[in-house]
Parts: C-alpha cells; structure tokens; sequence
C-alpha cells in the first residue's frame, strides 16, 4: 500500500488529477448552464411570439372565437385569482392544523403512533401524485359528492339551494319579455324522475324504483309492486291528514309520498297579472284570447300576450329563470369555481403540510421548553411560541404551493370543463370560468394562429404572476426568519 | 410583525375574491344587428343561463354563436365547453347541458342513456367539416387519389412502403404518414371511411407519427417532400400557403375534386365531408332563453359557419331542421328502429321519414 501522504511530492499534485478536477468543474459547469440555456431560449421565443400581444385590452377582455386580435384573458384572470383564494383559504387551516398534529401532539398510545405513522406515510407519497388524480378524486367528492345528493341538472331545481332567486319570463306580443316573481307551489300533478321514499297505504316505508319504458321488464318482474315507469304522474290527494302525492305501482300498489312545495318549471298565463320589466317597471299584463283584435299601439303590444291552453298537456308560454345572489350555492357544487377551488387545496395539500412541518420542526426546541417551564399547557406553547416563530416558514411554503396551484390545468379540465369564456363574470361561487392554465392549453392548440402569439402573452402573465407569489415568499422568509437565529 | 404579515395575506386574498365577485357584466358589441321586430332593449329584457357541452371540433361554432347571440341578448349567460363528443352526449343524459355539441351523430348506447332518463333531443346539423389530405408543397406527383389508393396508403392491411408501389411513375422513395391520433374524432371519420367495414384501422407502424396535435402534423408534412397527412379543412384553410391537397376521386362521378368550401358545400368533394350537429334538449328548448338562442343559431347559421372558418350546409337542410323543432320532431336521423347506424350524406339522411315514431 502506498501512502498518499509520504508520496513524493510530484506525484501528490499529478497533473493528471489536477485536470480530472478541473474537467469535472467545468462538466458541473456545462450541465447547469445547458438548463439556463433552456430556460433562456423558452423566455426568450414565449417573448418573442407574444410580447407584441400584451396590452391593456388583452388584460380585460375575454375570449372571441376565431378573432385573437380582441381576444384577451380579463376572466382568466379573475377566475385564476378567485380559484387560487379559494384553494389558499381551504388548504393552509387544514393544512397547518395537520402539521401541527403530526409535529406537536405525538400520541403515546400504541395504536395512535400507528395511526400518526400512517398519516405521515399517506402525506409523503400523496405529494407525489399527479395532480390529474386528484382532478377525478375532487370530480367524485365536490362535483357530485358521491351521489349523496340528488345531481344538479338543467331544468331541475336543485334540492338544497341558498341564494336563487326564481321568476317566470314570458315574451309578449311586442316582442319584448317581462317576469314575474316565481313561489313555489304544491303543485296539482308531481312527475317522478328518480327513485324515492314511499309508503305503502298501510303506512309501510319503503324505496320506490324508477325504470324506463326502454327496460327490460324482466329486470323488474320480482318487484312490481315497487317500481313506477319514469315520468308517471303523481295526484295530489290527502292522506292522514296529510297533503300527499299518490300513485299505483306496476304491481297495482297504491303508495303514497308527502308533497312539497316545488317550483313548476313552466307557467300557464290565463288571466292578466301584476308584471314587471328588468328595470323594474312594474305594469299589469293584458291577456287576450285568440278571437280578441290584436292592438296596433307598440305600447299596448309590448304590454300583451296571447292567453295559453288550460289543457296541461299543452305547452305553456312562460317559463322559470334563476338569478343568483353573490352568495348563490347548492348541494352538489356541481362544476363550478368553488370544486375547482377546493380540487386544487387538495393538489396542494401535501405541499403545505409537508413544509408547515419543516418549519415547525425547526422551531428552537429551547422555545417549547421554557414555554412548557412557565407552566403552559401544550396548546398555549404551540399558539404563543411555536406557531409565531414558525409562520413565516409556513407562509412561504403555503405560497409556494399557491404558485403551483395556479398553474394547473389538468385537474381544472376535469371539474370545471374547459370553458374558454362564459358572458357573465364570475357572480357566485357556483359559477364556471375560464382560468389562465386551461385557457393557454386551448388557445395553444387552436387553428387560427393568431391565438398562438395570444397563448405565449398569457404565459408572459401567468409567469408575472408566478415570479410574483415566489418573490413574496422570498421577502417574507427574508424578512422575518432571521429573527430567530 | 408576524401577526402583520397574516392579515396582510389574508386582506389580499379577501380583496383578489371581491374583485372576483363584482357583477361587471359585459356586453358584447352588437355585429348582427337585432332581430327584426325588437330593439334592442327589447332583447336586452331576455334573461337565463344556458349551458353548452360537448365536441371541441364543434365549440368554435357554438362560442362564435354565443357572442353573436350575446350581442344582441346580453343578459342570457351562456358557458360553452368542448369536453369530446363523447362527454357532451354523457352530459347530455346526466341532464347536464341544455345544448350538446357533436362531431358524429349520436350512438345507440347513448341514445339508450337519453331514454333511460326520459330526455328526447332535436338533433340540428350545422355544418360541414371536410377532412382535408395533404402533401408537400414540393411534392409534384401526387396531384390526385382514389379511396383505394388512399387505403393502400393508410391502412393497417396494406400499409404500402414506397410512393412507386401505389403508381410505378411515382419515385421510390418511402412514405412518411402524419395522422391525427386514436382520441380525435377526425381520427375515427378517416377509419370509418378507409376500413371499418372491414374491420381495418390505421396503419401504426414506423412511417406513422400519430399525434393530437394539428400543428405537430403540419410541421410534419412541411417538412419531408415525400409525406402525406390529413387533418380537418379549416386546419388546412388556416396553412394553406405552405401545404398542398390533393384532389380526392368521388367514387360516384369518378371525378377529381379538390377540397375547398364550395366543393363541400356542394357534396362533390367526397367521401371526406362530415356533417357536425348540435343536439337540443327538447325540455330546455321550452325555456325562453334556450328558445330564443337555437333560433337564432339557426337563422344566422350561415354567417356563425362561416365565421368560424367551417362550410356551411345546404339551406334545405336548416330549413328542415327548423320544421323538425317547431313540429317538435325529436329523436336520431341517424339511427333505425334495430339501433343500426344509417350512412350516407346529410341531405339523404336528414329526412323527416327517419325520424322515429
């Protein structure tokens, strides 16, 4: 064995080492200058193709079909921020409060250690999971909330509903249209859709199944005395006092079910009634029969319409619209802003958990021992020792993870749709919108190429954005972390 | 200080959701005029959301109609997504959409969905996709091609290696095929024409490059004299300057016709024009804002195709689309009473005799 040390001292500083030294530097230097030449170019071709394609229209306005010129991405923009709000909101109390748990409250007990083990294995391998994963896992739990609900479907009123507003429009002979306000009424006839509670007369609760007239009536031979063809009409009749649909099953049961107030998705316009126009106006409807003259004057006209059919099979002219409040929301969220929002905290939430937990780790373990030494109780430490030392870490790790969220697409895709623009604004939570992801992801791939150079000023905005968050997680950790060194 | 920095965050993320949930609405400057008979305020009077879903090779056509119909009825709010065929027609049963939007007329299995739900549907074509072949601007001798010629080319049965074993004038060289992928519906329209008869798909083979997107298989065929590729006509409108079509022999008149928007409007350049449909819940057709707004599709239809770079169809065609919605026609043309798919152009099709009962 030679001695490296004892060697002479020509063959210590070998040439042949110093240049095997030398080249790896400059190979260490080659790899990592190729990723900022990568960088480089795609900065330097996304500013090339759509620097031009900045300016305040395209800030603010919102997507033309096959025009790129007046395009822009004012609701992508919204709607990215609202939906970033929303994941942020729902993701850091859940997210720090399961730091917490996992970094102060180690239980003693045997099968809590097993479980607390558990959850910290679950967190580090759900960091890894596509976020597409999690598209579908958000589409089952918020957009449908595993069936618990019944779904929300157009002309349907939805079964659990705060801030709608409900009106019947009708248009008149003037060509113009005018509301009136909608109640919901018992109505004469119910119409069952889907399978629902009944009881038989002797009071026996039980499921009543729905099939089509399509079915196979093999299907259902066993249950007739259970099952009614869709769409059959229910008669509203009193039953033990109380006011109740009745129908008779396949198998010539009769059952019946409680009635409930519903809003009738058409009206029929039979004699005049107190309407209003969207000014709020408010004037009485003249009703004419068809025998009637038709008036000449616009303003009578525009204040007429033609009575409709009593018989109920027929068509009815005025039919129901909602308008909702800023609070507007229902069971399901159905896909809408808030499902996106709430997807995206769980994209994230392993992020923020997993570095809410490195911040509080390294909180000086001196701090919760002279906390614990002036007697608080393991909560006070946590509130008044760890958790203030620890927020700056959590906030830049929490904005960190924001920054991610903001640039998903794939899982937007799947519980939102991937809507490009919508007429409205964003006016409630239960609303879809265009984010600035999906919308780069459609106009990327769109045929007019116009919206090429459209999609690379999009990127310009959304990296602003990112650049923005991260240099606020920077200042943040900068400014308040070296406090406790 | 630190109890600054959180209310900080938490004021601009409060002030980011109030921005969010202003009601600014936009009104869309009118280019169509308004309808006769009403002003605009009159319009204006209209409100209601509507919802649109489906094909992706459909949505321009539905966007554009929508900020059409937006000029002139603000107030109906209108979102429109193009999620696949596939999914519209999924929507389309879940009750999920009052309008779904397809580039292929609808399957038996989601017919059966649809009845199953007691959902009935007008099914409204509203316009041409023609399906363009293309080649190398440089590319001299391929002026023109049959179906058979083209199914040597493409399938998976023949799969030719080289330009001279379709025409021995034709050099030696071989042949590099760009082709939409398996998830395109243009994809499926192209088998369906070449091979599903026979139960033949598309070559995939090392002289294919399949891919989803367009502009990968015109950069594809720009770039080798000797490729061949397909895509849909409004692609190719959009390229035209540095791609070539090739002329598709009608195999009824026998005739080389080149793609372009009169050819396909007139029906000579077949096989490869498609009609795109959309389909209308009939229960939502009742609501007045859905009313007002197929009807208004359906009147200005010509200007919405065209607007959004597709071919029109021929007027009769509307014209008994819209005699099918007033008489409250609903159901597929497209399929008989054994649930068998019914083939041929849209004006032979699209009759009221295959309507069901």
């Amino acid at each position: 064995m030679k001695d490296p040390i004892n060697e002479p001292r020509e063959y210590r500083n070998d040439a042949r080492r110093k240049m095997f030294s030398s080249s790896f530097s400059v190979t260490c230097l080659l790899v990592s200058s190729l990723a900022i030449v990568v960088l480089a170019t795609l900065l330097l071709s996304i500013f090339s193709t759509g620097g031009g394609w900045l300016s305040a229209e395209m800030l603010t306005a919102s997507h033309r079909e096959n025009n790129p010129e007046e395009s822009g991405i004012g609701q992508a923009i919204i709607g990215s921020l609202v939906i970033c709000t929303i994941c942020g909101l729902a993701a850091l109390p859940i997210g720090v409060g399961t730091a917490i748990f996992l970094e102060e409250f180690k239980p003693k007990n045997r099968f809590l250690r097993m479980l607390h083990g558990l959850v910290q294995l679950n967190i580090n391998n759900l960091a890894g999971v596509p976020s597409i994963v999690y598209g579908i896992l958000g589409l089952t739990a918020f957009v449908y909330m595993f069936g618990a609900f019944s779904p929300i479907r157009v002309n349907d009123q939805p079964d659990y509903e705060i801030g709608a507003t409900y009106s019947y429009q009708t248009k008149t002979l003037g060509g113009n249209y005018v509301r009136f306000p909608a109640t919901p009424k018992i109505q004469p006839f119910f119409e069952i859709k889907q399978p629902r509670q009944v009881s038989s007369s002797e009071g026996q609760p039980f499921k009543l199944n729905v099939v089509s007239a399509t079915t196979d009536a093999a299907e259902y031979k066993d249950k007739l005395e259970e099952t009614v063809i869709l769409g059959t009409k229910a008669e509203l009749t009193s039953h033990n006092g109380v006011e109740s649909y009745t129908t008779q099953t396949l198998g010539g049961t009769t059952v019946f079910f409680k009635a409930e107030p519903t809003y009738s998705q058409f009206a029929k316009i039979l004699e005049p009634l107190m309407v209003s126009d969207p000014e709020g106006n408010t004037f009485e409807l003249n009703v004419l029969s068809k025998s009637d003259a038709i008036p000449t004057n616009p303003e009578v006209l525009s204040k007429s319409v033609f009575a409709d059919s009593p018989d109920p099979t027929k068509r009815s002219s005025a039919s129901i619209f909602r308008e909702n409040s800023f609070f507007h929301m229902h069971l399901p969220f159905s896909k809408s802003v808030l499902s996106a929002g709430l997807t995206l905290a769980l994209v994230i939430l392993p992020i923020v958990i997993i570095a809410s937990q490195e911040a509080i780790r390294g909180v000086p373990q001196t701090l919760r021992e002279a906390a614990f030494g002036m007697g608080a109780t393991r909560w006070q430490v946590v509130r008044s020792a760890v958790l203030p030392s620890a927020i700056p870490g959590i906030m830049t790790g929490a904005i960190l993870a924001m920054s991610r969220a903001v640039g998903e697409a794939a899982p937007l895709l799947a519980v939102m749709g991937g809507v490009l623009g919508t007429t409205n604004h964003l006016s409630s939570l239960m609303d879809k919108t265009p984010v600035l992801p999906v919308t780069i992801f459609k106009w990327a791939g769109d045929e007019n190429q116009g919206f090429e150079h459209l999609a690379a000023a999009a990127i310009i905005v959304l990296l602003a954005f990112l650049l923005l968050m991260n240099s606020v997680a920077i200042f943040i950790r900068y400014r308040y972390e070296k406090k406790l060194a | 200080m630190n109890r600054t920095v959180l209310s900080l965050v938490l004021l601009t993320s409060l002030l980011a959701f109030a921005a969010g949930c202003g009601k600014p609405k936009t009104t869309e400057p009118s280019n169509s005029g308004t309808t006769p008979g009403a002003t605009k305020s009159d319009n204006a009077s209209l409100s209601g959301n509507i919802t649109i879903e489906g094909s992706s090779t459909v949505e321009p056509i539905s966007n554009r109609a929508k900020e059409k119909f937006n000029g002139s009825f603000p107030n109906v709010n209108i979102s429109v997504s193009g999620q696949g065929t596939g999914n519209g027609f999924k929507a389309l049963g879940a009750k999920e959409c009052d309008v779904s939007d397809a580039s292929r007329p609808i399957k038996q299995k989601e017919l059966d969905v649809c009845e199953a739900a007691g959902i009935n549907f007008y099914e409204v074509p509203v316009a041409y996709d023609g399906l363009t072949i293309v080649v190398n601007k440089e590319n001299d001798f391929v002026n023109e091609l049959t179906v058979e010629q083209l199914k040597q080319i493409f399938r998976e049965d023949t799969a030719a290696k080289t330009w001279k074993e379709i025409n021995d004038a034709w050099p030696d060289k071989q042949i590099a095929i760009y082709a939409p992928g398996i998830a395109s519906g243009t994809h499926d329209y192209f088998v369906e024409v070449i091979g599903k008869k026979d139960g033949k798909g598309l070559r995939a083979d090392e002289q294919t490059m399949l891919s989803e997107d367009d502009k990968a298989l015109v950069t594809g065929v720009k770039g080798d004299k000797f490729a061949i590729g397909f895509f849909g006509f409004s692609y190719y409108d959009a390229n035209k300057d540095e791609l070539k079509a090739v002329s598709i022999v009608n195999p009824a008149s026998s005739k080389a016709v080149a793609p372009s928007m009169a050819s396909i409007e007139s029906g000579e350049y077949a096989p490869f024009s498609r009609p795109l449909f959309i389909y209308v819940n009939s229960e939502s057709y009742q609501r007045a804002e859905v009313k007002e707004f197929v009807d208004y599709y359906l009147d200005n239809i010509v200007d919405i195709v065209k607007d959004a770079s597709y071919v029109p169809l021929p007027a009769d065609v509307y014209a008994s689309a819209k005699a099918h919605i007033v008489k409250d026609l609903s159901g597929s043309h497209y399929l008989d009473s054994e649930g068998n798919k019914r083939d041929g152009a849209v004006t032979e099709v699209y009759v009221e005799e295959n309507l069901p009962e």
